[in-house]
């Protein structure tokens, strides 16, 4: 298959040559330019994301502008607009919000300019989607924690933001999976806003109140994940107590190294981003494209964590 | 010296009734509570807030305001964790750094509220988006983790039993109490809030003692950084966001004036007790995250209401 893949590029690039590269120029031959819009550079995810674009556009020579819309919906619009202004060749968007950077994909696509939306969803539907099925990651982990508990158990569950898409959809996953598990019981659900510090607080109301109850902890990202492993630590449980995430973060690959952590689930930042890039340099080079690409899931244990460790070094 | 440090306490005894009807009312919905593992678990979760109320408690006094707080105990947390990897990882080092960035953002906050007649408001809320800035700058936008197990002890660590936050938060209260209380320039910081013009005539170096407050406020951020990105064993430029309000909630549910030269060390403390009981409680009785929103704030609000109308009957 790789071998396979390898051909292709290669007739690709055969292509190229003879079109003498048309490819990268655009019509007026000028450089492909991109504009990317990225929700929140401060979070690890997405600075990853960032990298994994920058080295995609650089093997295919397109220019990227890349702006960070600090999770504010509103500015997130406004760099649209200036990339409409500026006649970039194509957006790639990852919204901050799912109703509130709408607009930002319907001003582009009434400019004729096309977009891809990657890991996040905008309900305006974009010219193409790249991204992962939060839902998945939630049912991934919930499920591993049905099958090491036997079936049954007593379970708590850290949210992130409440109402954002991401809380919501993996709140979905894991509920799925605990009605289908009935001798799983969730004690408690609260937020701990994606945040480690609020995180360790919870978890540690929560062995005030539960003790012993609590046999495993679902927290809906690492950062919350990592907070309860220290407190579970610090009060001694950490060796009866399941703890699994989501994201698969640095800090949180090595604690599955170390066997401090049960379990992460790994959301290809490095997949999402360069077929990002790839998606909307194919629909700017007018070649075919998937108008919505699935980035699988894959659960991260102590058995398989070395090739991610690898994956996501910096 | 005018008499502006008059003893803020019959306001602060019912606060302190109330925190006690409170913690009893929670005792008997869940007996879990009033446990000796439950206490140490509240007040430690309290500490961080503890010490950034305490430290905003100068600032109050002079009549000024300090919202960087958050962004320096990002800004700091990660600097400290920089200095403390395996190897290089000593208690000290990373501790004196962070107070030390902590101390530079309130020198910088007070020489430009004093020299330069800036509002209080608009120069602390520069440093706060600077100073998160730096933090991510430094970072390069990922947490700074692989950290000592020595320096994981500042915040996970017990001295005699005791959680070294709890141990520490203590000592900074104490420390303040008695500066505020007993020492010149401490009673000099609440006869500036209290009349800037009158602690001026009577001989007072106005800006010199204001610059004093914030560089005390920026460096207990800075502790309170250090102790947080140990705690949780990693620097996060991200970490702190709005601390800043939460220590000013605490100090005012306490009885400090936002208008200066009234309230105290013991109000950042029983402020920020009321709020951890609050946070605590809520989540031993399980109430959902929306409700537990909504609480809290009318508790704020309601707090300094009944405190206000007391002083005005």
């Amino acid at each position: 298959m790789i071998r396979m893949n390898g051909f292709i590029a290669a007739l690709a690039a055969a292509a190229c040559i003879l079109q003498g590269c048309s490819g990268q120029r655009g019509a007026s031959g000028k450089k492909t330019v991109i504009g990317v819009s990225l929700m929140n550079v401060s979070n690890e995810f997405i600075v990853m994301l960032n990298k994994s674009m920058d080295e995609k556009a650089r093997q295919l020579g397109v220019e990227l502008i890349v702006n960070d819309a600090q999770r504010s919906a509103e500015k997130q619009v406004q760099q649209v607009e200036s990339f409409v202004a500026q006649k970039v060749d194509a957006i790639v968007l990852n919204p901050c919000e799912v109703e509130a950077s709408s607009p930002a994909v319907d001003k582009a696509l009434a400019a004729g300019i096309p977009v891809v939306n990657v890991n996040s969803e905008t309900r305006t539907p974009p010219t193409a989607f790249v991204g992962s099925r939060d839902e998945d990651a939630a049912r991934i982990a919930m499920s591993y924690i049905a099958q090491r508990l036997g079936g049954s158990g007593g379970v708590v569950m850290m949210h992130g933001y409440m109402g954002q898409a991401a809380q919501i959809k993996r709140d979905q996953g894991a509920r799925e999976v605990l009605a289908k598990t009935p001798g799983l019981k969730l004690l408690a659900d609260q937020t701990a806003e994606w945040d480690r510090a609020k995180a360790m607080a919870l978890m540690e109301n929560w062995i005030q109140s539960f003790g012993d109850r609590i046999n495993a902890v679902f927290a809906q990202n690492d950062e919350m994940a990592m907070g309860a492993l220290i407190s579970l630590e610090q009060a001694r449980r950490k060796g009866k107590v399941l703890v699994v995430g989501v994201d698969a973060i640095a800090d949180a690959l090595q604690a599955v190294r170390d066997g401090r952590l049960d379990a992460t689930v790994f959301q290809d930042a490095r997949g999402q981003g360069g077929t990002a890039i790839e998606t909307a340099v194919r629909i700017v080079r007018k070649q075919p494209f998937d108008k919505e690409t699935m980035i699988p899931f894959h659960l991260v244990t102590r058995e398989n964590v070395g090739q991610y460790l690898k994956a996501t070094a910096p | 010296m005018p008499a502006t440090t008059k003893k803020p306490w019959p306001a602060q005894l019912g606060l302190a009734l109330a925190l006690v009807a409170l913690m009893g009312a929670l005792s008997l919905e869940r007996p879990n509570f009033l446990t000796v593992a439950n206490l140490v678990n509240l007040v430690r979760q309290i500490s961080i807030n503890g010490i950034l109320a305490v430290g905003v408690t100068f600032v109050l006094l002079t009549g000024g305001v300090d919202l960087s707080l958050g962004s320096v105990v990002a800004l700091t947390g990660v600097i400290a964790a920089s200095f403390a990897h395996p190897g290089q990882a000593t208690v000290l080092a990373p501790l004196a750094m962070g107070i030390l960035a902590g101390a530079c953002c309130g020198a910088a906050n007070g020489l430009v509220v004093t020299r330069g007649r800036v509002a209080p408001f608009i120069v602390t809320l520069g440093t706060m988006t600077s100073a998160r800035g730096l933090a991510l700058l430094i970072s390069h936008g990922r947490p700074v983790s692989n950290l000592g197990p020595a320096f994981a002890r500042i915040g996970g660590g017990d001295f005699a039993g005791v959680p070294v936050p709890i141990v520490i938060f203590f000592l900074v209260a104490l420390t303040a109490h008695v500066f505020l209380k007993n020492m010149r320039l401490g009673r000099r910081i609440y006869a500036v809030g209290g009349n800037e013009n009158a602690a001026r005539a009577s001989g007072v170096h106005v800006g010199a003692v204001k610059t004093i407050a914030y560089v005390v406020s920026g460096s207990l951020a800075g502790l309170a950084g250090v102790v947080l990105a140990s705690r949780i064993t990693t620097g996060q430029p991200n970490a702190g966001i709005g601390y800043e309000l939460d220590a000013i909630a605490a100090v005012v549910i306490g009885g400090t004036s936002l208008n200066g030269g009234v309230g105290g060390v013991g109000c950042a403390v029983l402020g920020a007790l009321l709020i951890g009981v609050i946070n605590n409680g809520l989540d031993l009785l399980n109430v959902s995250s929306y409700y537990q929103q909504v609480i809290k704030g009318l508790i704020i609000v309601g707090a300094v209401w009944l405190d206000r109308s007391k002083d005005r009957s």
